[in-house]
């Protein structure tokens, strides 16, 4: 392990990119920006109305949201050129060539690329220590955001890194990789909203009320969308009450851990430069 | 040390390459030459484990180069035709960086990135940053890059291509060092002349097909019965234009001015020949023999009308 995190590829991206001063002024605006909007809603409040501490959990709610917002903006483009910008800068050829090999390529970029990333929710951290003064979320909550957060970098990661690797452009990588986290994020709740209504209409008979959302491929659907499993980890319910077989956190880790496993594997095997060619993709 | 047999590259219906037959000796140094187009790159990429060939097989140092593709690797350094440089790394991060990637040992890498920067006449660049430096010394880096893990071969796919003059007299000194040093070398470039003072062979390549290959003698004149001569004289110039005009063996004369350049089809008897006879008219022959930089006129003169 000590190995891997000393590997070549990995020194040198850091030193790449914790070099610029760039990375430093866009770690402080970010900081600025978030401390900015909590502070001011915490000024809002105390103007406006009667605080009862430990049952306040707004501001965890509105800091949890907006940085969530921030992850989907961040991670998918922060990987999406992590293959194709080797590509364009012809220096993906030369990487083939040496003992790097192309698995190690893949777990180097997605290591390097989502490094900043974390780095930003670590450096909030404290951030939530204001909210905490304010009650009404428990320190399971903020673990639980944090495993959250943890794991939709990963998966938004993936799918940049994929599309990365998959197509020639950065661009081209970049908008897919927005497409495909939109769908994770959009598309699945839609598509959950969608086929429980369109079953309810159909058998208005057989699901009356509300069980139709407790249909076992409904409730699978429901926790792959990551506002909902979002939603249940801060308290705030939205959508339908469904009856959960095991926590949602856990069944959405597992799924979202899964699925960033099969596209970090799926990079592996487009980077390498002789693949077999009954399934051949035109690189 | 490199063969390749019945190599053959199709990209849908364009054929790259048709049954490439090579076999290059150990210490030797090949030239390839060849049009844009013309399955140079293809053939250096398939050598490189880089692109999978349709049909054929090719080994370097004995490793088959899609079966085992690390073990060719390890003995191989490849510097493709343009090839981009990291920013914000300094030279010595930069090769630090590729020795890493060879699994060379922290210990040894200091001394080891020292002398590379020295065989490229690059010592002083070493805290320079990689975007810093010129078109020239970036691809003398490249180089340097390429001998990071000692490899026994090199391909070298134009390396000398953007340079000015300065940087590619530069460059021929270092292939001449390395050449020196017993590496087998594969190098491709569109600057011919500089490929027959280095080259022991070249191949000559045109739309997927080797038209020649064998030294630079034997492809210009022993295999294709043609020789580029160069005829300097003190005066009489329209004479001797006339003369060598008149000759059924001088094809593409050529008036430079100060001298004439011209294909000459016969034999060594039939150049005796010509000479005698310009003596005999009184031309006043200052130089007369084979063109030194002759290697741009072999490849038009042997690839004139392939795949038409």
């Amino acid at each position: 392990m000590t190995d891997f995190f000393t590997n070549p590829l990995i020194v040198k991206e850091m030193r790449e990119r914790f070099r610029t001063p760039k990375t430093f002024w866009i770690l402080g605006l970010y900081l600025l920006v978030m401390g900015a909007i909590l502070l001011g809603f915490i000024f809002i409040q105390q103007m406006n109305s009667y605080i009862s501490p430990g049952d306040n959990s707004e501001l965890f709610v509105m800091l949890a949201v907006i940085q969530y917002g921030m992850i989907c903006f961040i991670a998918p483009a922060l990987s999406a050129g992590a293959i194709s910008g080797e590509r364009e800068r012809q220096t993906l050829n030369i990487l083939l060539t040496t003992h790097l090999s192309p698995a190690k390529i893949i777990m180097s970029k997605i290591v390097t690329s989502l490094a900043f990333i974390f780095l930003l929710v670590v450096t909030s951290l404290p951030l939530y220590s204001f909210v905490i003064l304010y009650g009404g979320i428990s320190p399971t909550q903020l673990l639980l955001l944090l495993l959250f957060f943890s794991v939709n970098i990963i998966c938004f990661g993936s799918i940049g890194l994929f599309c990365s690797t998959w197509m020639k452009r950065t661009g081209v990588s970049t908008i897919t990789a927005y497409g495909l986290s939109f769908f994770l994020v959009v598309g699945t709740g839609l598509v959950f909203i969608f086929l429980g209504m369109l079953i309810q209409q159909m058998y208005p008979e057989v699901y009356v009320d509300e069980t139709v959302w407790n249909l076992l491929g409904i409730k699978l659907l429901a926790g792959m969308n990551p506002p909902y499993v979002l939603s249940e980890i801060l308290g705030e319910n939205i959508g339908p009450k469904l009856d959960w077989f095991m926590p949602v956190w856990a069944y959405f880790s597992i799924i979202y851990g899964v699925l960033s496993l099969i596209l970090i594997a799926g990079s592996a095997y487009l980077l390498r430069p002789v693949r077999r060619t009954w399934f051949a993709w035109k690189k | 040390m490199i063969r390749t047999e019945n190599l053959t590259k199709h990209y849908g219906k364009l054929h790259a390459l048709n049954d490439l037959n090579l076999e290059i000796g150990k210490g030797k140094v090949f030239g390839f030459i060849g049009p844009n187009g013309a399955g140079k790159s293809t053939t250096m990429m398939i050598l490189s484990t880089l692109l999978g060939p349709t049909s054929g097989r090719a080994y370097v140092a004995g490793y088959d180069v899609i079966k085992e593709p690390k073990d060719v690797r390890q003995v191989l350094g490849y510097m493709p035709d343009f090839f981009g440089v990291y920013d914000n790394l300094k030279a010595t991060e930069y090769l630090d960086f590729y020795a890493g990637a060879y699994n060379i040992p922290h210990s040894k890498r200091s001394n080891l990135i020292a002398d590379l920067l020295e065989l490229v006449n690059l010592s002083n660049k070493a805290d320079a940053y990689v975007d810093s430096l010129s078109r020239g010394m970036k691809q003398r880096l490249g180089l340097a890059r390429c001998l990071v893990h000692s490899p026994e071969v090199l391909i070298l796919d134009e390396p000398a291509s953007g340079l000015d003059p300065r940087a590619r007299i530069e460059m021929r000194e270092i292939l001449k060092k390395l050449r020196s040093m017993g590496k087998t070398i594969i190098i491709s470039s569109h600057i011919l002349p500089e490929l027959a003072e280095l080259c022991d062979d070249i191949g000559v390549i045109e739309k997927g097909n080797l038209i020649a290959c064998g030294s630079v003698d034997e492809v210009s004149v022993e295999t294709r019965g043609i020789a580029v001569m160069q005829l300097k004289t003190l005066d009489k110039l329209e004479e001797t234009e006339r003369i060598l005009a008149a000759s059924p063996l001088v094809k593409r004369l050529d008036n430079k001015g100060s001298h004439f350049r011209f294909h000459f089809t016969g034999n060594d008897s039939d150049k005796a020949g010509l000479l005698m006879k310009l003596v005999q008219e009184g031309i006043p022959v200052l130089h007369f023999g084979d063109s030194k930089e002759n290697l741009e006129d072999v490849f038009l003169a042997i690839t004139e009308g392939v795949g038409n």
